[in-house]
């Protein structure tokens, strides 16, 4: 009965349009046209600039050179015998190990600070989170401006809480620079790992507290038979996307210490920057990222599969 | 199909029949609007291009107030582009230029205060007087390079006038991303306009045999000091009674950290005995090393083209830069140009040397433009004495334009360079408060309406002059980028506190394989077509020459 209703509602509707080659094929092939788009957009913007830095990378593509002729390996033996090119692997690994650690320590008491509601909580959440919408290339140049000497104010307040003259070269003198890029990248990312690990805590259920409450654990115990095991996916994911960014380091090296003194604040972005962009060697930097990307994918593997390790069955 | 699969069916259909009879979506509607919004989107690039283009070529013509000495200039260079002299090479390019009315000339300038004399002044005035618009692309200083050649080896036309530096100028010429003038000058010109360079930038665009391009940007370092702090009887007696000589601006590099010095011990912490840019990347580290190794006898490359720098002349560089910055104000290895601008202008350091804005910005003048605000106002104005930097003064850089070879329209873009870089507009154009365009020109120099621009301006231009008659040029040739580079982490390495002699030889090293990677013999040749240049070395000065420039 439904089905004659139906029909005869189309019939008075009238026959469809007869529909031409071009669209019967269009109608044929719908899916795919729907997903050319992308496709093709991908193509051009990653597949290709991928393939012809991989072809950049054996050739000579040098703005001081002329021609494009094939070099085979010598472009990565460049970065691999340079010595800057070590030393800014080894300080980007360095630099990065000990930003993520800082912060995640401080991320995460933080969360466990604002994971119980108080008067005000919301208003300093959004304070601490401000720093995360705040170009790195501001941080950095903010950063310069509190640390700078002779204009910036921290000498000057440590001389006043210590009672002795401070004349530290925070961007100038070893290690303090270190430290003045480490507090720089602290400042803005912290509270990146506030925000996941706080969600992975408002996560856990309460009830798992409540119990535990009853059966006279203490929160020492609690936190760590409960809080650490549950929140552990989370730590490892936020931990494994802030490496990822942390390894990338450039913006608040370029407008902080310039890559110097000499080249002791070099990372491998930095590095890769100067060689590409300041000496025009193209293809030497294009080499260079190749290997760069074989050093982060061996991280990133490392991490994913650790990552997926800790997920539910 | 059971009975539960038959009544979704039903329902599927029913839901798109009814769809289909209210006229809502089909795949053929949805087809047909997406080819629509990808038409609007493919549109909106240009039209936007488009509106852009066309906001920023009607910016009005910015004249400075008829009765000053910048608004008797513009009116001055607006006279001679529109009635000559008949052989003036403003008129002759004017009159030139209006065949070419409506063509659009695509210009490249460094991002910032110097793109806004093309925005502001000089592009709207070649506007107004021959039809063509100009559409100025602003770019980072290594961009300016690096884009130049992309746009040549894409073959995009992109550029018609490229502003560039004078090191360039070989490698770019060589790979045939600029052309040379020889012809249009012979065309155009008017030759006394090529006299009237300073002797130091006549020849800097001239590169085999050929000109490829007009100097425009007199970038000379220069002594500013503190004329009321040197003539303080009581500074006067005390350097006096210490060093038995009389306090005036050091002739030697040792005399200026002895001087430097001693007001730091007198003064500090009110005021310093000098300031430097030291922070790494700030290309202050490579001009100054330059010109002090140079005036100390060093040599950049030897005759087998192995670097120069591990050398008596090195190492006693280094030694008199590490005294100069002990004396100095703290945090000197710090700054960039612009902190110790803000040193020097708020008074804290007694000497800077730097580039010719500094004496614009001592007298106040540049800051009578809203763009330059973000300097500190001068509290120093009136007590800012100049003097020639000791030995030898770096002409730091400066700019050629030039002319893209790939230009579609090469007469067009020709003229305006000319016309721009002739002796009135020019000098307009050095002017211009918020302009880093500093003077070149013989007839710069001279300028009464230039010398009327600030109390002291007489006697900077003077100083300009003699610095230009004693001054270095950086190295012209290809690799200059990674020869600057070596020296910029040389010298921050040794400010650090590493061994001089130790960072000269990683510096050398690395110099060494810059020049093997270029080619040693294709480096000497173009080494050996520096060294004919006037100023390439402290023996070949355009004093030493007998060339200088008496005003």
């Amino acid at each position: 009965m439904q089905h004659t209703a139906t029909i005869s509602r189309l019939k008075a509707a009238g026959a469809p349009p007869r529909l031409s080659g071009f669209a019967q094929w269009a109608d044929r092939h719908f899916k795919w046209l729907l997903v050319a788009p992308a496709v093709l957009l991908i193509l051009a913007l990653s597949v290709y600039p991928l393939l012809f830095s991989l072809v950049v990378s054996f050739i000579n593509y040098d703005f001081q050179v002329p021609g494009h002729a094939f070099v085979g390996l010598k472009n990565f033996e460049r970065v691999v015998f340079d010595p800057v090119a070590r030393w800014s692997l080894l300080l980007t690994a360095w630099l990065s190990g000990i930003s993520v650690a800082i912060e995640f320590v401080l991320g995460l008491l933080v969360a466990l600070t604002m994971v119980r509601s108080f008067p005000g909580r919301g208003v300093i959440m959004s304070i601490l989170i401000v720093p995360l919408f705040i170009s790195p290339v501001i941080v950095g140049q903010a950063w310069t401006l509190l640390l700078q000497r002779p204009f910036g104010p921290t000498n000057y307040i440590l001389t006043q809480l210590l009672g002795q003259e401070v004349t530290i070269g925070w961007m100038t003198e070893s290690p303090w620079l270190y430290v003045s890029l480490i507090i720089a990248d602290v400042w803005q990312w912290t509270p990146f790992m506030f925000v996941i690990l706080l969600a992975g805590l408002t996560a856990i259920p309460p009830n798992l507290y409540e119990a535990a409450e009853l059966d006279g654990v203490n929160a020492w115990q609690a936190f760590w038979a409960i809080t650490l095991p549950h929140l552990a996916p989370m730590m490892l994911l936020a931990l494994t996307f802030r490496l990822l960014d942390a390894i990338r380091m450039f913006d608040t090296i370029f407008i902080m210490t310039g890559g110097g003194p000499g080249t002791r604040t070099y990372t491998a972005s930095y590095y890769l920057y100067t060689v590409g962009f300041t000496q025009f060697h193209l293809s030497q930097a294009t080499a260079g990222s190749w290997l760069f990307l074989i050093f982060t994918a061996l991280v990133v593997m490392l991490l994913v599969r650790r990552l997926l390790k800790t997920e539910p069955v | 199909m059971n009975h539960h699969e038959k009544r979704d069916f039903q329902a599927g259909l029913e839901a798109e029949v009814d769809a289909f009879m209210r006229g809502e979506t089909t795949r053929r509607t949805f087809i047909t609007r997406f080819g629509q919004m990808t038409g609007m989107l493919a549109a909106s690039g240009p039209i936007l291009a488009m509106m852009t283009d066309w906001a920023l070529a009607q910016q009005k013509l910015e004249l400075a107030d008829a009765a000053s000495p910048l608004g008797q200039a513009q009116a001055a260079a607006m006279k001679a582009s529109m009635e000559g002299p008949a052989d003036g090479s403003a008129f002759r390019a004017v009159e030139a230029a209006k065949a070419h009315s409506g063509v659009t000339l695509n210009m490249t300038y460094e991002a910032g205060l110097q793109a806004l004399d093309p925005r502001n002044f000089s592009g709207p005035m070649w506007e107004q007087l021959t039809g063509m618009k100009s559409n100025v692309v602003e770019l980072s200083n290594p961009d300016q390079y690096s884009k130049a050649v992309a746009e040549h080896i894409a073959g995009s036309g992109a550029y018609d006038v490229l502003d560039i530096s004078p090191a360039w100028t070989p490698s770019l010429a060589d790979g045939g991303v600029i052309a040379p003038l020889d012809d249009y000058i012979a065309k155009y010109m008017n030759p006394a306009d090529l006299e009237d360079y300073h002797p130091l930038y006549k020849a800097l665009p001239t590169y085999k045999g050929k000109i490829w391009g007009f100097f425009d940007d007199g970038d000379m370092f220069a002594l500013y000091y503190r004329k009321d702090i040197f003539e303080d009887p009581k500074m006067v007696e005390a350097y006096q009674a210490k060093f038995n000589a009389k306090l005036a601006p050091p002739k030697t590099w040792e005399e200026y950290a002895q001087i430097a010095q001693f007001i730091t011990d007198q003064m500090a912490p009110n005021v310093y005995g000098a300031g430097h840019f030291r922070k790494a990347g700030s290309p202050g580290n490579q001009f100054d090393f330059l010109q002090q190794y140079r005036a100390n006898g060093g040599k950049l490359f030897g005759d087998d083209m192995k670097a120069g720098l591990v050398s008596d002349a090195g190492v006693k560089t280094l030694q008199n830069m590490i005294a100069a910055n002990a004396a100095s104000i703290p945090g000197n290895n710090e700054l960039d140009a612009v902190s110790l601008w803000a040193a020097f202008l708020t008074g804290k350091v007694a000497m800077i040397y730097s580039w010719p804005p500094s004496g614009r910005m001592a007298a106040n003048y540049s800051q009578s433009a809203t763009a330059i605000n973000f300097i500190p106002q001068s509290q120093i104005a009136g007590k800012v004495g100049y003097a020639v930097v000791p030995g030898n003064p770096e002409h730091a850089t400066g700019y050629n334009k030039a002319l893209s070879a790939d230009s579609a329209n090469p007469e067009a873009a020709y003229l305006f360079m000319q016309w721009a870089c002739s002796p009135p507009v020019s000098l307009a154009r050095c002017m211009l408060p918020y302009a880093l365009r500093d003077p070149y020109r013989i007839s710069h120099f001279k300028s009464e309406l230039y010398g009327a621009l600030f109390p002291s301006a007489k006697e900077y231009l003077s100083n300009l002059n003699n610095s230009a008659n004693v001054g270095l040029l950086d190295p012209i040739m290809p690799g200059a980028q990674d020869y600057f580079l070596s020296i910029d982490r040389m010298c921050t390495a040794v400010w650090a506190g590493a061994d001089p002699k130790a960072s000269l030889e990683t510096a050398a090293a690395e110099w060494n394989e810059t020049t093997d990677r270029l080619g040693v013999d294709s480096q000497k040749a173009f080494y050996t077509e520096f060294l004919k240049l006037p100023g390439a070395t402290a023996d070949n000065t355009v004093e030493k020459l007998g060339m200088s420039v008496t005003l």
